[in-house]
Formats: C-alpha cells, sequence, structure tokens
C-alpha cells in the first residue's frame, strides 16, 4: 500500500526521468523499507521528493527551451515571422485592453467612486432626461436632503489670465467649496476653497488644474500666494488640484462658485450637480427622497412642477454606451485578429510538423514518451509565444505613448491611458493562452502519430496527416474575416455618412477664435461697443470677407445653451407646449459669415438693441415644430423661463451646432442687446488664413493689449474634430479587418499550397492517366472554395447575430445593410479563389513524369 | 563537484556497485548521518552519467537477492581523475586547517 503511494508521489518527477530511473527507485524504496523504521523512512523520501523534484522539472524544461531554441535557429525565416505574428497581435490587443481597462474597469480617479452621484434634473414632458440643475433649486436640495453627505455644484466660465507677459484665456469652472470634499481630493500644493469664499463678498481666490501649473507654470510651488489679474480682478493662486479635478470639469482653473440668490431665478438650469451618498443609503433610497423633495419645490415654486430629479451614477456620466461599445467592438476585433493569427500560426506549425514527422518518429522508436515530445512541443510553441508576447508588451507600450500623444481631446473621459499591473496581467495571460492555443493542436497531432506508418511510408511523401483540421482552421479564419470586414464596412459608411451630412454651414476658409472681455472692465454696454469696433477694425483687414461672433459657433469651445420655449399662438401643436430649443446670441453678419442662408423675413441690424422691439431670428426646425408651413414672420416666442414675448423677424436655415448626427432646432437673439461672457468671433477670408490671422491679433492688441484670442482655429477643425470618435473606429476597425483578410488570405493559400504539394503523386497520375490541365486547376480550386465558402457562410451568419451591437455607434446606413453584406461576401470570395489560384496554377504544371517517378 | 557526486564516487571507486549498495555505503562510511534519499541519488547519478563520471553496465541480478534485476555503476577513468583532484583539494584544505588550528593533528 505504502509502495502504492510512493510510486504515486514519483509522478512528481518529469517523465523522463521516472521512464529512467522509477524501478530503481521503487527497488530502493523496497530496500529500504525492510531495513528502517516507516516514520523515519518517510520523512526522508518526503524531504528528498521536496527537494529533488523540482530541481529536475527545471532541468527538463531548461532542456526544452533549449532545444527549441535550436529549432528556431534551424529555421530562422519561419521563427521570425511567428514571432513577429505575436509580437503585432499580442501588442495591438494590449494597447486596445489598456484603452479597455483605463476607461472602463479602472475605477474613476476619486475616492469611493460608486457613491459618487450627479444629481440632474429632468423633464419628461420636454423629454429631457438628464438635464443641468436649477442654481435655486439646488439650494432647495441642499437644505432638505438628509440622503448625501453634502452636495456641490459646478459651473462654466471663461477665465482670462493677465499681468505677466501676454494674457491667456482658460477654461475655468466655478466649483462650490464642497466638490473637492465630495470628490476626496486633496490640494497638490497650497489649499482648496474654503466654505465662506463663494459668498459674493469674499476676497477673490483662485486653484490651477495640475496639468496647466506644471505646463504654464512650471510647476513652481512659490506661484502660491501670488496675485494674477483674473478677469481683470487682482486673485490672489491658493492652490493646485490634482487632475482628476479636470476629469470631473474639463477646466484648468478654478473659482469658488458664488451664488447669490438673490439675482437668480429659478427656471435658470445652468449647473451640474455631484454628491456623495452617505455609508448605507442606496441610490434608491436617496431618489425616493429626492423625488419627495422635488414635488415639495415643485408645489411652492409652480414653475418648476414639471421638472423632477435623476439621480445618475457616475459611471454612466463618463462612460457613454456609445464610448463602451465602441471600446467593446474594438477589444473584440483585435482579439478576432489574434485569434486569426493564431489559427495561422497552428496551420504553418502543423505543415512543418508533417515535415518532422520523420524526425519525431525515429524519436519514438528511441524510446522517446509521447507525453515527452508533446511536452516538448509545447515548450516550443511557448517559447514562440513568449517572446512574440514579450515583444508584443514593448510595441503596446509604444502603442499608449501614440495613443496619448496622438488622440483627439474629449474622445476619452479621461485625460491619459496607462498600463498597470492588470494590463500587465492580461498581456501574460494572452500570452499564454495564444501558445497553447497556435501550440496544442500540432503538438497533439504530432505526439499521436501514427509510428508504424510513418515508417513504413520511407521514400514516399508522407500522406497521413488529414487536412480536416487544417481545413477547419482555415474556415475559422475566413469567418473571423467576413465578421470583421461587416463591421469595418459599416463603421467607415458611418464616417462617411457623417461628412456627408448637410451641415447648414460653409466650414471651408473660416477662422474662428473666443474673446473673453473681463466683465469687471466692461459692463455690456461696454462689451456691445468693444465688439462692434473689433469686427469694423477686422472688416478693413485685407483678405477678409465678412465677421461675425456668436455666443456660441457650431461644434466650438463655446458655452451650448438650450433653453424650454414657448409660444402664445402656436398651430402645429396645442398651446402652452414648451420644446427646448438651442439659443445662440449673434452679430448681424453672422449667418454671411457661415454661409448659412436666409429663408424668410430679415437679419439683425445694429439697431436691434436693447431699447428697441425685442426681437429673434429662429432656425426652420424651429418654425416647423411650432408653426408648420405657416408664415411665422411677426409672431412671438418666449423662453418659458422668462416674461419677455421676442418677436420673429427671420428664419434662417437648419445648422448642425453639437453633434453631427443631430439636428436639434436653434434661436437667435441679437448681440446687440445682450451678450454671452466669452463670444466665437467667426472670420470669412479670401485664401490664406494665417496673415490674416497675424493682422487681426495685432489689431486686437491695439484696442485692447489685455485681450488674448484663445481657442484659434478654422472651422474646418472643429467639425472634423467632433467626428473624431467615429473616425477612430473607422480607422481602427479597417486596420484590423485588413490585417484580418491579409492573415486568412495567406492562411487559406498555405492549407491549399500544402495540400497541393501533398497530392503532387496523384495529380501527376491523373494527369498521366489523360486529364486535362483545366481539370486538375478545377479539382484544387474546387477544394479550396469549398473551405472558402463554408468559412464565408458562417462569417455572414455571426455577423447578422452580432449586427445589433453596432446599433448605437452606426450612423446612416442598416446595421443589416444588404450593400454591405454582399460586397464583402464577394470581396472575401474573390479573395479566397485568388488565395486558391497561385497553387492551382502549379498543380497544372506538375510534370507526369517526374511526379510519378518520386515514387 | 557536490558532496553527494564526492561520496558516490568513492562509493563506486573500488568495486561496481547498484543504487542501493550506494546508499548504504555513503550511509556507513559516515556512521548514518548521510543518507541520500532515492531522488538525490538518481539525479546525481543522471548527472554524472552525462557527465561521463560514471558509467552504467548491464543489468544483472543482485547476487544476494536473486530475483531483482539491477542496474550496476562504476567509476570511469574521468571520474577517478576528477576524484582525485577533488581528494587532493580537501586534502590541501585539510592541511591549512589544521596549520590553522582549526582541526586536530
Amino acid at each position: 500500500m505504502f509502495e502504492r503511494l510512493y510510486r504515486r508521489l514519483l509522478r512528481a518527477y518529469p517523465a523522463e526521468f521516472r521512464e529512467e530511473y522509477e524501478a530503481e527507485m521503487l527497488q530502493t524504496y523496497r530496500d529500504r523499507a525492510t531495513d528502517e523504521p516507516a516514520p523515519h523512512l518517510w520523512a526522508d523520501l518526503a524531504l528528498d521528493l521536496i527537494r529533488t523534484a523540482p530541481k529536475e522539472q527545471f532541468a527538463v524544461l531548461l532542456n526544452d527551451i533549449r532545444y527549441a531554441f535550436r529549432m528556431m535557429r534551424k529555421a530562422p525565416l519561419f521563427a521570425s515571422s511567428v514571432i513577429l505574428t505575436v509580437a503585432l497581435g499580442i501588442g495591438a490587443t494590449t494597447a486596445i485592453f489598456t484603452v479597455v481597462n483605463a476607461v472602463i474597469l479602472r475605477p474613476l480617479p476619486f475616492k469611493d467612486p460608486d457613491r459618487l452621484i450627479q444629481v440632474a434634473e429632468k423633464n419628461d414632458k420636454l423629454h429631457l432626461p438628464n438635464f443641468t440643475a436649477s442654481v435655486l433649486n439646488y439650494l432647495s436640495w441642499k437644505e432638505q436632503q438628509r440622503s448625501f453627505e453634502e452636495l456641490g455644484a459646478i459651473g462654466n466660465a471663461s477665465e482670462v489670465f493677465s499681468g505677466r507677459g501676454e494674457p491667456e484665456q482658460f477654461n475655468g469652472s466655478p466649483i462650490s467649496p464642497s466638490v473637492m470634499r465630495i470628490l476626496g481630493l486633496k490640494p497638490i500644493v497650497g489649499r482648496e476653497f474654503q466654505d465662506g469664499e463663494d459668498k459674493p463678498n469674499a476676497a477673490h481666490v483662485v486653484m490651477l488644474d495640475e496639468g496647466v501649473w506644471r505646463s504654464r507654470f512650471g510647476g513652481d510651488a512659490s506661484i502660491i500666494g501670488q496675485t494674477r489679474n483674473v478677469n481683470g480682478v487682482p486673485t490672489e493662486i491658493i492652490g493646485v488640484a490634482p487632475a482628476a479635478l479636470k476629469v470631473m470639469t474639463n477646466s484648468d482653473v478654478f473659482v469658488p462658485l458664488t451664488i447669490d440668490p438673490g439675482r437668480e431665478f429659478r427656471l435658470n438650469h445652468v449647473i451640474l450637480v455631484i454628491g456623495r451618498l452617505k455609508p448605507g443609503v442606496t441610490r434608491q433610497q436617496a431618489q425616493a427622497e429626492m423625488d419627495a423633495i422635488s414635488r415639495g419645490v415643485g408645489q411652492q415654486y409652480p414653475e418648476v412642477k414639471d421638472w423632477g430629479i435623476s439621480l445618475v451614477t457616475f459611471y454612466d456620466t463618463f462612460v457613454t454606451p456609445q464610448l463602451q461599445t465602441a471600446l467593446l467592438v474594438l477589444l473584440a476585433s483585435v482579439g478576432f485578429v489574434l485569434l486569426i493569427a493564431c489559427a495561422n500560426i497552428a496551420n504553418l506549425l502543423l505543415a512543418r510538423a508533417v515535415a518532422r514527422q520523420r524526425e519525431i518518429a525515429v524519436r519514438t522508436a528511441m524510446g522517446a514518451s509521447r507525453s515527452r515530445l508533446l511536452r516538448q512541443m509545447l515548450a516550443e510553441s511557448m517559447t514562440f509565444a513568449v517572446i512574440g508576447g514579450g515583444i508584443g508588451t514593448a510595441l503596446a507600450f509604444a502603442a499608449v505613448r501614440a495613443i496619448n500623444v496622438g488622440l483627439p481631446p474629449n474622445v476619452l473621459p479621461i485625460p491619459q491611458v496607462t498600463i498597470d499591473g492588470t494590463v500587465l496581467a492580461f498581456a501574460g495571460l494572452a500570452t499564454i493562452g495564444t501558445g497553447v492555443l497556435f501550440g496544442v493542436i500540432p503538438a497533439y497531432r504530432l505526439a499521436n502519430a501514427d509510428l508504424n506508418e510513418t515508417l513504413k511510408s520511407v521514400g514516399r511523401a508522407v500522406s497521413g496527416s488529414r487536412p480536416v483540421v487544417r481545413n477547419t482552421l482555415a474556415a475559422a479564419e475566413l469567418a473571423l474575416a467576413t465578421l470583421l470586414l461587416i463591421g469595418a464596412g459599416l463603421l467607415v459608411q458611418t464616417l462617411l455618412q457623417l461628412e456627408r451630412v448637410h451641415l447648414g454651414f460653409d466650414p471651408h476658409n473660416v477662422v474662428t477664435f473666443q474673446l473673453s472681455p473681463p466683465q469687471s472692465r466692461y459692463d455690456t454696454p461696454k462689451a456691445v461697443a468693444l465688439y462692434r469696433r473689433v469686427l469694423d477694425t477686422i472688416r478693413e483687414v485685407p483678405g477678409v470677407k465678412s465677421a461675425g461672433i456668436s455666443s456660441a459657433i457650431p461644434f466650438g469651445a463655446g458655452a451650448y445653451t438650450r433653453t424650454p420655449t414657448t409660444t402664445d399662438n402656436p398651430t402645429a401643436v396645442p398651446p402652452g407646449t414648451a420644446i427646448p430649443i438651442d439659443w445662440r446670441i449673434v452679430s448681424p453678419d453672422y449667418f454671411k459669415t457661415m454661409g448659412m442662408t436666409l429663408i424668410r423675413g430679415r437679419l439683425f441690424t445694429d439697431n436691434d438693441g436693447p431699447t428697441a422691439q425685442q426681437v429673434m431670428i429662429v432656425s426652420h426646425e424651429t418654425a416647423m415644430r411650432f408653426w408648420g408651413s405657416d408664415d411665422v414672420i411677426g409672431r412671438t416666442i418666449r423662453p418659458v423661463a422668462r416674461t419677455t414675448q421676442y418677436t420673429i423677424v427671420g428664419v434662417v436655415s437648419d445648422v448642425r451646432h453639437t453633434n453631427l448626427n443631430q439636428e436639434f432646432p436653434a434661436m437667435y437673439y441679437p448681440s446687440a442687446g445682450r451678450l454671452w461672457p466669452s463670444m466665437d468671433v467667426a472670420v470669412r477670408v479670401d485664401g490664406a488664413a494665417d496673415a490674416v490671422l497675424t493682422a487681426i491679433r495685432q489689431k486686437i492688441h491695439d484696442i485692447d493689449p489685455e485681450l488674448p484670442l484663445a481657442n484659434v482655429r478654422p472651422m474646418e477643425e472643429w467639425v472634423a474634430a467632433s467626428a473624431a470618435q467615429p473616425r477612430l473606429n473607422a480607422l481602427l476597425i479597417a486596420l484590423f479587418a485588413g490585417v484580418a483578410l491579409l492573415l486568412s488570405a495567406l492562411g487559406i493559400y498555405g492549407v491549399i499550397a500544402y495540400s497541393v504539394s501533398q497530392r503532387t503523386r496523384e495529380l501527376g497520375l491523373r494527369m498521366a492517366l489523360g486529364a486535362q490541365r483545366s481539370e486538375v486547376v478545377g479539382l484544387v480550386v474546387r477544394e479550396g472554395m469549398t473551405v472558402g465558402s463554408v468559412g464565408v457562410a458562417i462569417g455572414v451568419v455571426l455577423a447578422l447575430a452580432l449586427s445589433r451591437v453596432l446599433s448605437s455607434i452606426v450612423f446612416g446606413v442598416d446595421v443589416r445593410d444588404p450593400k454591405t453584406f454582399v460586397s464583402v461576401t464577394l470581396t472575401l470570395i474573390a479573395v479566397a479563389l485568388m488565395a486558391c489560384a497561385l497553387p492551382a496554377r502549379r498543380a497544372s504544371r506538375v510534370d507526369p513524369m517526374v511526379a510519378l517517378r518520386e515514387e | 563537484m557536490t558532496l553527494t557526486m564526492f561520496h558516490i564516487l568513492v562509493a563506486v571507486a573500488d568495486r561496481e556497485r547498484h543504487g542501493y549498495a550506494i546508499m548504504q555505503d555513503v550511509a556507513s562510511r559516515t556512521d548514518g548521518s548521510l543518507r541520500l534519499g532515492p531522488g538525490t541519488l538518481y539525479g546525481t547519478i543522471k548527472r554524472m552519467l552525462h557527465d561521463g563520471l560514471i558509467e552504467e553496465l548491464d543489468e544483472r541480478p543482485d547476487p544476494e537477492n536473486d530475483d531483482v534485476r539491477r542496474r550496476y555503476y562504476r567509476i570511469t577513468p574521468q571520474g577517478r581523475k576528477a576524484a582525485m583532484a577533488e581528494s587532493a583539494r580537501l586534502a590541501k584544505l585539510l592541511r591549512q586547517a589544521r596549520a590553522t588550528g582549526l582541526a586536530k593533528a
């Protein structure tokens, strides 16, 4: 009985060691068992086993790896192509996974992000499921709620720094002092805002974002306590906020959010409210409490009775379904490419395995065990995989650096992606998985090859290998390539559709920049005069055709403003209906500058000031929504939050403002009457923009040397940036699909070429017996195309089943678009045909005499 | 050369022995303080065969125990040379130890 136990324990040693010494060791055990007391003997044996078994295993492993390297040196081209394929596959997969990990898997850079909530407002009647919050409502919530440790608010503004060198404009956010506490962030240097610093008459203080502090202020800690002019007001720099605050706000500088309830009105939805749930309070409980509070506020202030509260998790706030889908689709795609690469390498190894069958058979005959051969083959493929995976991981580091540098801003919700432990573990697992995947089939086949068959076939080509495995692998490759190509086809068409979208304006030859005259020096009348002067001066610059201002150019950096609006005399909707409408403040020449067309009525003039009749220009869509095809000139319109009636004087063409794939109704206020703190200036030029911009810069400097030009960019660039995510999707998946197509073409070529080389004798015999060349070609092509069509068919079925996944990131094309499916199928059939044609031609050139003489 | 190797060379220097006999010989010459476990013994034997320090003879029955066939090992000329070199090294080391009072004369 103990002997059986010892025999069992001996399995800890490698097979070849057991083959050699197991009998001897058992004999030794028997000898000692008669001489020594059992406890003593077993203690001795156990210690001996623990000390020596790992040593023997390691020796064998080292041996296998040495053998693998020897084999690689013998076939360097084969080895380097396998390693390169693995490296590219692992590198690409790891790079994409790094992004998925950073965006989806890794927790947001805040303390306990699970308990962080965005408190959004919603209005079912207006179909606004997630809207910014009203300032006064926020104050009511703060007073009444018990579910959150604290609530905080974030606003939007531009901040102009001046006083040292050229003035500079930054994206800014006014934040409540509680925001840093809620997010669990501590300043890097200096201090954070204190309660009370958000009171209307508090001292002026400002915090900098870590990135701006490092890039613009050299990471100099002595800046704390210094004073700079911010928007024309001397302001003390009190601290530097960690980069995480920028993730939340997308801003570079922060000032306390000052709320003056006396000057607010309840329907002013302009702030982002966040809160941290108290421990033990669930989101559902908090939602129930906030619903009750919201009902109470609605009863007290009837103007907000249609508004409710929606608690949104931070994850949903940051990771949109589109982004999530795009990333997962990309990860799956690159994973498929890796699988195809594995199948290809497996096929290469299989072909080589057959070539080595004789060598293996001889070694088996000389006493090498199957398990040993299997292990040696696996060690070989693992060595390939580990070298390739190592190079691939290095490539991934380079790719991630390129992603961080080259990715257009705002494609990802986080500023940087980094390779961390999770990513490295993923790369390691992918490497091992790859090695097993492409190694195990050839190794298994080889170790189980029929010894007698192989040895008997001396002098003959070895025919023993069944083509089923290789054909299956080639078909699987084609199926995955089909799937990827269809996905790529749909996303490329999405991009084309987006680029062909009728923008409603002409972005060519328009340059834009942003001005933010500080409110401390420019009250509204002064600012109106400033802009009038700026526009007049710009118009005099040679090469300028026209110039205008807007509170937000389409796709620009300005504030996007949308407000529920109603009319007393609608004809297309019931009276009292409110519709959310984008509003902008524009100058008379803005429409002409942007190339928009006036459909009816008139444009603004400089006389549409605050004392004149309150007028408005609406977009075609707005007119249609309220009044259908009725004439709207002279009718009035009113934002729900206001009492002023605005008379419509003109209708202009529709413009895509924020989304390429979505059109929204718009309305325009004249800039002669009101302004936004920062205004976009659009200038239509005649030819080269650079010289014109230099001149404009000088002119504005002459008017006010403390007024910086921010966000200077051609209009075309703003539009292009808005398609950055779809462009990236299309580019990457097209790249992956291209690689997949190439690999699978090589795969099917390899299989057919190999099959032809194996059948040389048979084909020669057929030709000797009178078969025509065309028949031989047909024979080979038929074999290849059977594999090809099965693969493509499976791919099409898979694509049909999976296409729905893409629906949220595809635009302007059906996810089961027949044109795409048919053209991809035809492409793949054509590629498969070409891949078969070369070996078929070679088959038809077989000289019967030569082929038969090989017998 | 490891201590185990040297012990095995000493054990097979004057006569060929099988594995268990080597083990017994080492144990008796060390008064039972060094017992080579099977893994240590055959792991070392494998390496010594590979390095050509010992050689394996045909399998044959143990004269004391007729029913079991055993593998016998004996020292090779190369093994003898290596063992002598090791002995010389150890002897020199022992002389030095005596000179400094670390060993009895």
